[in-house]
């Protein structure tokens, strides 16, 4: 383990993270979303880039229920899932 | 998961005792130097939290790691990083001193 008995002057040096703290889902309002990630997750070996839909739509569901600050979607990395949902949209 | 594709884990906490706890978190990345890369959007920790008694919540993580990481040889071999978070207990008036600071 890294911690105690170092001769380098190395120290781990944690970051607060870029946009925040996440608050608390205390009354589970996105489990059945994170569920539906999880068993994602499960079924394809834990490949992350399998599940980012689901990942995105947990995402969307915190922040539909301010449980997260409102993020343009793309920012968040899924900007190739969003140009594809609207590509699947024909314009009016 | 791949180097610069965001991605979501989720933790859980629970609270087993019949007081509420106000929490506060902090995390630790092995190996050491994979550290740097290790990119947090956005994560329960570094604020309190408050837990009710008996409450079990989920505690998402939602991070990318730099693209970066595969440029540098000191990672070739790194095929596994483990993210791990320690709580501890906020004491009134006391705030969790960032390591680095000190």
């Amino acid at each position: 383990m890294s911690t105690a008995m170092n001769f380098s002057s190395k120290t781990f040096k944690p970051r607060p993270p870029d946009k925040g703290a996440f608050p608390l889902d205390h009354f589970g309002e996105c489990s059945a979303f994170k569920e539906r990630f999880m068993e994602c997750l499960r079924d394809s070996g834990y490949e992350s880039g399998a599940c980012r839909r689901r990942a995105m739509a947990y995402l969307e569901c915190r922040m539909e229920r301010q449980l997260m600050a409102n993020e343009p979607l793309e920012k968040l990395g899924f900007k190739d899932l969003i140009d594809e949902k609207s590509e699947a949209k024909p314009e009016k | 998961v791949v180097p610069g594709e965001t991605a979501l884990a989720f933790y859980k906490a629970k609270n087993p005792t019949d007081k509420p706890v106000i929490g506060i978190s902090t995390y630790n990345v092995i190996p050491f130097e994979a550290g740097q890369y290790f990119n947090k959007i956005q994560c329960f920790c570094f604020e309190e939290q408050r837990l009710n008694p008996q409450e079990e919540v989920d505690m998402p993580v939602f991070f990318y790691i730099d693209p970066e990481f595969v440029e540098d040889p000191k990672m070739a071999k790194v095929d596994l990083i483990t993210l791990s978070y320690t709580f501890f207990e906020a004491k009134e008036g006391q705030k969790l001193p960032l390591p680095g600071y000190q």
